[in-house]
Order: C-alpha cells, then sequence, then structure tokens
C-alpha cells in the first residue's frame, strides 16, 4: 500500500486529467450520471492499481485505458457489441461539398451547431467513436491511442478512417435537412 | 506526387502521423496544388471542429470536489 502522501501525489496528478476522462465517459455513456459512475470507479480502480502505473510514462493514457474498459465491462456487458457503421462508402465531404458548389467549403462547418457535431459523434458507434475521442479530441498519437484500446495501429487507422467517413456523411446530411446546403443544386452557402 | 497520392496521405498528414518525409512530400505537393490545398485545409478545419465542439464538456465542479475528498 503506498505512503499516504504518495497516495495524495498520485491523486493530485491523476485530477489533472479529469476532464479529459469525463469527457470521454459523457460521449461514450451519453449520460451525465452514467459519465460520473464510471468516472468515480475509474479513479477508485486507479488508485488501487497505483503500482502498476509506471510513473513517466502517458497517465492521461493510463486513466483513460482503465476508465473504456470499465465502460465496456460495466456498461456494455463483456461482449464488444460494436454495431458495424453504416457503409457510407468513400465518402468525402470536402468533394461532396465542392460537387456541389458551396464554396467556401469550410463554411458549411462554421454553419453547422456545435451540438449537432456532438449529436454526430454520438452516432457513432462505441468503438469507432473512442478512436474518435481519443485521436480528434484529446489528440492522442496512433501509438498511444493503440496502446489505449489496446489495439494495433493499423486498427486504430481503419477505425478512424471509417469513423470519419461516417462522421462526414452526418453533418452532411444534417446540412441538407437544414437548408445549409442544396443537395444536387449549384447554391451557394448562404452567407449570415 | 500525385493528388490521389496526396488525398491518401492527407489524414495522416492532419494527425502529424507521417514521417518527415513523407510529410514534406505532401507539403511541397500542396504547395503547388491549390486544389489539394483546400481540401487539406478543410480536413484541418473538421478536426478543429470536432474538437471544439467535444472539449466543451468539462467535469463539474462539484464532482471534482467529491472526487477529490473520495480519493484522500
Amino acid at each position: 500500500m503506498a505512503e499516504p502522501a504518495a497516495k495524495t501525489a498520485f491523486a493530485e496528478e491523476a485530477l489533472t486529467h479529469l476532464d479529459t476522462l469525463y469527457r470521454g465517459a459523457l460521449r461514450l455513456t451519453r449520460d451525465p450520471d452514467q459519465a460520473q459512475d464510471l468516472v468515480q470507479e475509474a479513479y477508485l480502480r486507479a488508485l488501487r492499481y497505483q503500482h502498476s502505473y509506471q510513473p513517466g510514462t502517458n497517465m492521461k493514457a493510463w486513466l483513460f485505458a482503465i476508465m473504456r474498459n470499465l465502460f465496456w465491462d460495466r456498461f456494455k456487458g463483456s461482449h464488444k457489441e460494436d454495431v458495424s457503421l453504416d457503409d457510407v462508402g468513400d465518402f468525402v465531404l470536402f468533394e461532396k461539398l465542392r460537387d456541389e458548389g458551396a464554396k467556401p467549403e469550410a463554411d458549411v462547418l462554421d454553419k453547422i451547431a456545435a451540438t449537432e457535431v456532438v449529436a454526430a459523434v454520438d452516432k457513432l458507434p462505441p468503438l469507432h467513436r473512442e478512436v474518435v475521442l481519443l485521436v480528434d479530441v484529446e489528440g492522442f498519437s496512433y501509438k498511444d491511442a493503440a496502446e489505449t484500446l489496446g489495439v494495433p495501429i493499423g486498427t486504430v487507422m481503419s477505425r478512424l478512417h471509417r469513423a470519419r467517413q461516417q462522421l462526414q456523411k452526418s453533418l452532411y446530411d444534417y446540412a441538407v435537412e437544414s437548408g445549409i446546403v442544396h443537395s444536387g443544386g449549384m447554391e451557394q452557402v448562404p452567407q449570415p | 506526387m500525385r493528388c490521389e497520392e496526396c488525398a491518401g496521405k492527407l489524414d495522416r498528414f492532419v494527425d502529424r502521423e507521417l514521417t518527415n518525409t513523407e510529410a514534406l512530400e505532401v507539403q511541397l505537393h500542396l504547395e503547388g496544388c491549390p486544389e489539394c490545398m483546400e481540401h487539406y485545409e478543410f480536413q484541418e478545419h473538421l478536426k478543429l471542429v470536432v474538437k471544439n465542439s467535444c472539449d466543451c464538456d468539462t467535469a463539474p465542479k462539484a464532482f471534482r470536489e467529491k472526487l477529490r475528498q473520495i480519493l484522500r
């Protein structure tokens, strides 16, 4: 058992990563109460297994791994029930917008509310969602993401690729439904 | 480098996951190809939009305090 001072120092350092863990838990569970339960459980487990953390290594990745493993064990059952992604083919939002004459293409992104972007992330199956969280939101390298998730780097890359295509398709569908772009037409992006 | 090859490496370029040599090749292509440059800037912007949309969620203050008490 660690000395009280060492335990406190460890807990304090671990708590500097709380926002990352909470965001991750919130996106995985999509429920603030469940997210708090999950994060609390993850911290208690981290403290219990403190001896297995090697100082100087990536604590954020280590904590995230504990949290997401708990999520899969507790909230989703022991089976990694990944719902496969819709087959959106080779969907490239930039090309789609360019073909429809929405210029500049990046303006379309600025017209989509943050809540809609979050909704598009939430729609991804969890195994794909967590890769987007790690790489795009938390800035993990592919290598750190692979270690956190316990999969080869190639798996991170393929999940990320498919997740991004699905995400771009969702954002495109939303942009069409909300009239930000006009499917099939050559209309300009409405200016504010 | 051809545009197709550049497009194939764009994700890893945006994620800073290419080797220095590969990244330089992509960079040189982008500087000479306005269309690929636009595509690159779009992907960079998309990544930022996803990040900014998701990372405004932070742990509630009361929850942080509660955890601090529990972990003592």
